[in-house]
């Protein structure tokens, strides 16, 4: 499903949802995160804002003792963590209704963000990630590429969020 | 608007995505019990209503953790910022940079 | 041609005629003109009266600092704007734009009677006239007072335009792009550094635009400016025109006020009005110049009276000659050279007039040169015209003297009293300002912010030491960043340095108490009402201030603070800076309601959150509710059903079949870990550690004041495992608090909180005949140990669900949790299993009548932070045997164990009337007024029970049960009997069915 997407090549800016993916909290001391690290298969980096990625699982690092990993829907990461919970305590939650996530891209994806978002999101690193606010809204920002950006909204903001970013959308098409 | 640093993040950002915490230091007696009223009443609600140098707590969005600041309540200025459990930065003029 | 246009001069383009009305009249202008150039070159100086003698008045500047030539403007429906400044308002094909404060017409109007009357509105005349008697106070004063109030008149319609809002994050902001802003971002630009220059005309160059004969690096002004202007442009600075730096706040945050399509014929559909940005800079380069001060005497303020630097801008900008015939008088060498350029482009000078014995003997030369006549060391001491200025009288000014005046016929009066560093944002900072006795001005002095001052706003004039300063402060900035840069210099030709003096009032022969010399032109505040407010005791500056209005009106005092600020010193017999300076605020300009709105209005006005259960609701009629951030359903009306008859009706069909309710508003937090439990222990007044796994139970939560925060009934899913529910509203709150906890006072435990608020879509299903729609749904359910208060992990119409048993109805009740993508389809699957049992979908305000008769008390409406447990009759959720939870401590304080505490009751009336929430109880309604009161009514509806019911909060009310209480309310006493809170059901036989 596509919110008022452009159809034409040029589009300054698009914005398209995308299909929902797997999506966990995980919690964890720093003692026990290369315990979690090695049964799930990927590198949890400790700065925040850092990503990481192995085999189609995502690992972003969004505090001290807080991730979020992000994989293709069906994939298993609670049985492997299950099974070192004794020895390394943690808490990892099932959100991935809790959000949607929309893709922002175009060469004006910039403009487009700062018309609510306080943060230098042009100074952002390709490959990272903030949690941050959007108008009123927390939302999480990826930057993938130079002019590619997800943003993930909880649900219930999703329509406000729309709206703004619909409205600024119009605004850049007019061209001032 | 106020830019601060989050310790835990490592970078300096604007005030919308943090809120004030409070005054900072006053921890939770271990035994409530064995206060008196007086005393409990001390911790419930004195608080240093600093004009100047205040130790405050500030919770960041983006990494959701709780962190103390020394903010001039005078020049509404960050003195410095420093982790939740961190002993009380003294105020001295390294403190100010 | 229009009559005062002179033929290819200026940087309007005479090839584009531009059509617009002025008070109904057509007039034509070039593209390119203001309101103000256009109407001037139209031989217009008449374009306003002033706002309390209602004066006649013309434009006194040329730029933003206008405090006359106020207009409304209008572009259809909704958008007329009052109180535009004419002088800044550029021409569009059809504008349509009016005087102010003028009736019937702007050249007669009878509000000037005002002006003869002057003697009574000197200064304080509102604080001395509308005292006595008190009974004037609201029938004639005010009346009068608002009816004469406002500045213009206030549109009527909504604004159809939109408004929009950036942040933008620059290394160097530089606010002025005049000699000394181009010169510091060219010295900016260097090394890569990221540069913004703004400029609040539509044009950069500054005061150089209204000086071509300047060259610099032996290029015309013009030329050079367009040449670095290319090159800034090359080097990726930004360059914003029609933009405004309206506040300077903390750490460099500087506010811009965008300006888009307002001197556009015809703007390009969904372009915003305005653009206000928030832009955060590492460094500021504040070069705005300085703002050119009237001389104050008798008669200043005619149409025709203007600033010299405006006229010779008016000149050279717009092509326009403001008079055939004009005179000037200074105390300033910049002046002689507006003289010397109008004389050049054709007008007869009648006199150049300087408050100065001796003056430079170059511009001497220059002005016989000019067959113009000079009259050193005079002072003028009035002007004639009544729509427009027609002489001037000089006198000569010897050892304090003044003699020998003589009338001059002019058709305009071009003055200059100095200059005024423009300081405004500099004093947002917090800045401090240093008193420059020998130019009689205030200077930056101490800063407070990474910013640097360039130019004619630290006092320096002329272009040659400006553009070396603008260079310098760009520079400066530069290494601010820590980035090198090279040094600039510029070869200035033909530059006008210049020095000048400072005034009070200018001497005169006349009498000094009949002078109309006015300082402040917006607000008619005159020489006399300040010595006036001297002798009347006012002593600080801030205080003249608001007994005279000198510096209030909407230019915030840019032409009159200073000439005010000497008169006052003057009588006060002080120097300026003992008398202070009033403090200047944002913004700057008059700024738009739309630009500081932005987005914030219509649908995006307000964050409104939506469940996935809204879009039924929608289409099913639902009133809607502001619940927190949410929009709740508030009931759901059949056709010609009114709020009370649909509420009541969903209340029957739920107590006596099935009602279906979205309760996905409610926060969630998952508390795992191997500590949980004892986490529970330590935040829950309850017991939580013999809370077997599958269970629920209500959950109390305390502030450390124990005062009741927040509650819920929550899950124990696994030992390690709790699924808390909290208020809609109390969702990120309790978060927060719990958050705290355990980062700062318990960070040993291993436990960890998610939000699952919006990961679980919930629907309540309660009534009678709950368990026999809901059971052949469910899968994975032991329904013989399935009693009230259970939870489990299962299956719910094919759905991932948690289910929990539960009632907040006093019916049987269950909250079924899918992920919230199933939301609607579980919504829709149950709507259609609870046919055969007319399920009833209903909406918060009967859950709220529902859960009244039950005695069920909403946190935040029952109890307003300052109830207790025992307060609330919650005793029995308190854990008595845990040493400590968050709040203990506090329930054996002395105050909180006090008799006469505040008591949850019920309430009945005795005429079975329906209370309104919020009303006072009294225990004797005959006492004398003020009453005693002794609570108030917290919550009351109307029931399934044949009456209304209530919930009160009442001193001492649990031992008053049975007695009777008084409501006084403004249509009679109403009387009510102290119950139980429960008035349904008090065995819950119903929930063990
Ligand atoms: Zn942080």
């Amino acid at each position: 499903m596509t919110y008022e997407k452009h159809q034409f090549h040029s589009a300054p800016v698009l914005i398209e949802d995308l299909a929902p993916v797997l999506r966990l909290s995980l919690r964890v001391k720093p003692a026990h995160r290369d315990t979690l690290a090695r049964v799930l298969g990927l590198d949890l980096p400790v700065r925040v804002g850092a990503r990481s990625a192995a085999a189609g699982t995502e690992a972003l690092c969004l505090g001290p003792d807080e991730w979020l990993l992000t994989a293709p829907e069906g994939t298993d990461l609670t049985t492997p963590a299950r099974a070192v919970h004794a020895d390394a305590p943690h808490s990892l939650v099932d959100i991935s209704d809790r959000e949607i996530t929309l893709r922002l891209t175009g060469p004006a994806v910039l403009d487009l963000l700062s018309a609510c978002c306080p943060r230098n999101v042009a100074a952002m690193p390709v490959g990272a990630a903030a949690r941050t606010v959007f108008d009123s809204a927390t939302v999480i920002l990826w930057r993938d590429g130079i002019d590619s950006f997800r943003m993930d909204v909880w649900r219930s903001f999703a329509p406000h969020v729309r709206s703004l970013l619909a409205q600024v959308q119009g605004e850049i098409a007019a061209g001032l | 608007m106020l830019l601060i640093h989050c310790p835990y993040c490592d970078d300096t950002l604007p005030e919308l995505e943090f809120a004030y915490a409070g005054e900072a230091h006053i921890a939770r007696p271990a035994d409530p019990s064995a206060l008196t009223d007086e005393e409990w009443r001390d911790f419930l609600f004195i608080r240093t209503n600093a004009r100047g140098p205040h130790y405050e707590r500030w919770r960041h969005i983006g990494c959701g953790r709780l962190f103390n600041a020394l903010r001039d309540t005078v020049s509404d200025r960050f003195l410095t910022t420093y982790k939740a459990g961190e002993a009380r930065r003294p105020l001295t003029n390294e403190a100010a940079e | 041609m229009s009559r005062y246009r002179i033929s290819g001069k200026g940087r309007v383009d005479h090839a584009a005629p531009v059509s617009f009305t002025f008070d109904g009249k057509t007039y034509r202008g070039l593209r390119g003109d203001t309101v103000a150039s256009a109407l001037l070159a139209n031989g217009v100086h008449l374009m306003g009266r002033s706002f309390k003698y209602h004066r006649p008045r013309g434009a006194v500047t040329a730029g933003s600092e206008e405090p006359n030539a106020l207009i409304g403007t209008s572009r259809g429906p909704g958008r007329f704007e009052p109180n535009t400044r004419a002088t800044v308002q550029e021409l569009r094909a059809g504008l349509v734009t009016e005087s102010q404060n003028k009736w019937p017409s702007l050249s007669f109007d009878l509000g000037a009677v005002n002006d003869r009357a002057y003697m009574l509105f000197s200064a304080g005349f509102y604080y001395k006239t509308f005292m006595w008697p008190k009974s004037f106070w609201d029938k004639v004063y005010e009346p009068v007072i608002r009816g004469a109030a406002g500045l213009g008149r206030s549109p009527t319609e909504p604004d159809p335009d939109h408004y929009a809002s950036r942040y933008l994050h620059t290394d160097v902001l530089i606010v002025g792009a005049g000699p000394a802003g181009i010169a510091a971002a060219l010295a900016a630009a260097q090394s890569g550094a990221d540069v913004t220059l703004v400029d609040e005309n539509p044009e950069m160059g500054g005061s150089l635009l209204s000086d071509p004969g300047v060259a610099i690096d032996g290029r015309p002004a013009w030329d050079w400016i367009d040449a670095q202007l290319g090159r800034l442009r090359a080097a990726g600075v930004r360059l914003m025109t029609r933009t405004t730096a309206i506040g300077y706040y903390h750490q460099n945050m500087v506010g811009l006020c965008q300006r888009l399509t307002d001197h556009l014929d015809s703007p390009p559909k969904g372009a915003p009005r305005e653009r206000m940005w928030r832009v955060r800079a590492s460094q500021v380069v504040l070069a705005q110049g300085a703002l050119e001060k009237p001389l104050v005497f008798d008669g200043n303020d005619r149409p025709g009276v203007m600033l010299a630097g405006a006229a010779q801008t008016y000149l050279h900008k717009y092509g326009v000659r403001v008079g055939d015939a004009p005179a000037v008088v200074t105390s300033h060498d910049s002046a002689w050279y507006a003289a010397f350029d109008l004389a050049d482009s054709g007008a007869k000078v009648a006199a150049i007039i300087d408050t100065r014995a001796t003056v430079r003997p170059d511009l001497l030369d220059a002005a016989r040169q000019r067959g113009i006549e000079v009259l050193a060391g005079h002072t003028v001491t009035t002007t004639t015209g009544r729509l427009r200025v027609k002489s001037l009288r000089a006198a000569a000014v010897r050892g304090g003297t003044v003699s020998g005046g003589r009338t001059i016929p002019c058709d305009c009066l071009l003055m200059c009293g100095g200059w005024t560093p423009s300081l405004h944002l500099f004093s947002h900072t917090k800045g401090s300002l240093a008193w420059d006795a020998d130019g009689g001005t205030f200077l930056p002095d101490r800063k407070t912010e990474a910013v640097e001052i360039a130019g004619a706003g630290r006092g320096l004039w002329g272009y040659d030491p400006v553009l070396a300063d603008g260079a310098a402060a760009g520079l400066r900035a530069l290494q601010g960043l820590g980035r090198a840069g090279h040094p600039a210099a510029f070869r200035v030709a033909n530059d006008r340095p210049g020095t000048g003096t400072s005034h009070t009032e200018l001497p005169t022969d006349g009498n000094p108490g009949k002078a109309r010399a006015f300082v402040d032109f917006q607000n008619d505040v005159t020489a006399k009402d300040i010595r006036l407010a001297v002798r009347e005791g006012m002593r600080s500056i801030e205080h003249v201030k608001r007994y005279t209005t000198n510096g209030m009106a909407t230019d915030q005092g840019k032409m009159s603070n200073i000439n005010g600020l000497m008169i006052a010193a003057d009588a006060l017999g002080k120097q300026p800076p003992q008398v202070g300076l009033t403090t200047f605020r944002p913004p700057y300009t008059p700024t738009s309601f739309g630009a500081f709105c932005g987005y914030l209005r219509g649908e995006t006005f307000q964050l409104t959150r939506k469940t996935p259960i809204d879009p039924w609701a929608e289409a099913n009629g639902a009133v809607f509710e502001p619940v927190a951030q949410w929009r709740r359903a508030w009931y759901f009306p059949k056709a010609g059903e009114d709020m009370h008859t649909a509420v009541l009706r969903e209340c029957k069909a739920t107590r006596a079949s099935l009602g279906i309710f979205d309760a996905s508003t409610l926060g969630k937090i998952e508390v795992a870990g191997p500590d949980a439990v004892e986490f529970m222990n330590r935040m829950y007044t309850n017991p939580w550690t013999k809370l077997q796994p599958g269970r629920c139970r209500y959950g109390l939560l305390l502030g450390e004041d124990g005062f009741i925060r927040d509650d819920g009934v929550i899950g124990r899913l696994s030992p390690d495992l709790f699924h808390v529910t909290t208020t809609t509203g109390g969702a990120a709150r309790v978060l927060t608090m719990m958050e705290d906890y355990l980062q700062t006072e318990w960070p040993d435990l291993d436990v960890w909180l998610t939000s699952t608020t919006e990961q679980w879509a919930t629907v309540a299903l309660n009534g009678p005949n709950v368990l026999a729609m809901l059971k052949p749904l469910v899968q994975d359910v032991d329904w013989d140990d399935f009693p009230h208060m259970s939870c489990a992990e299962c299956t719910v119409a094919g759905l991932p669900a948690r289910l929990f048993r539960l009632s907040f109805t006093g019916e049987i009740g269950f909250e079924v949790n899918v992920p919230a993508r199933h939301g609607l389809t579980l919504w829709e699957t149950l709507m259609e299993a609870g046919k055969p049992f007319d399920i009833c979908p209903y909406g918060t305000e009967t859950m709220h009548v529902l859960r009244a008769e039950k005695g069920y008390i909403i946190v935040g409406q029952d109890t307003d932070g300052t109830v207790t447990p025992q307060d609330a009759g919650l005793d029995w959720a308190i854990g008595k045997a845990k040493k400590d939870f968050v709040g203990k401590r506090s329930l054996s304080r002395p105050d909180i164990v006090a008799k006469g505490r505040k008591q949850l009751v019920g309430l009945l009336t005795e005429d079975g009337s329906l209370l309104q929430e919020g009303a006072q109880i009294v225990l004797d309604p005959d006492q004398p007024k003020p009453m005693r009161m002794v609570g108030h009514v917290t919550s009351s509806y109307p029931s399934t029970m044949g009456h209304p019911i209530a919930m009160a909060v009442i001193e001492g009310g649990f031992d008053r049960m049975g007695e009777t209480v008084f409501i006084p309310m403004p249509d009679g006493v109403r009387r009510a009997r102290i119950t139980s809170t429960v008035f349904y059901d008090p065995d819950n036989a119903r929930l063990k069915a």
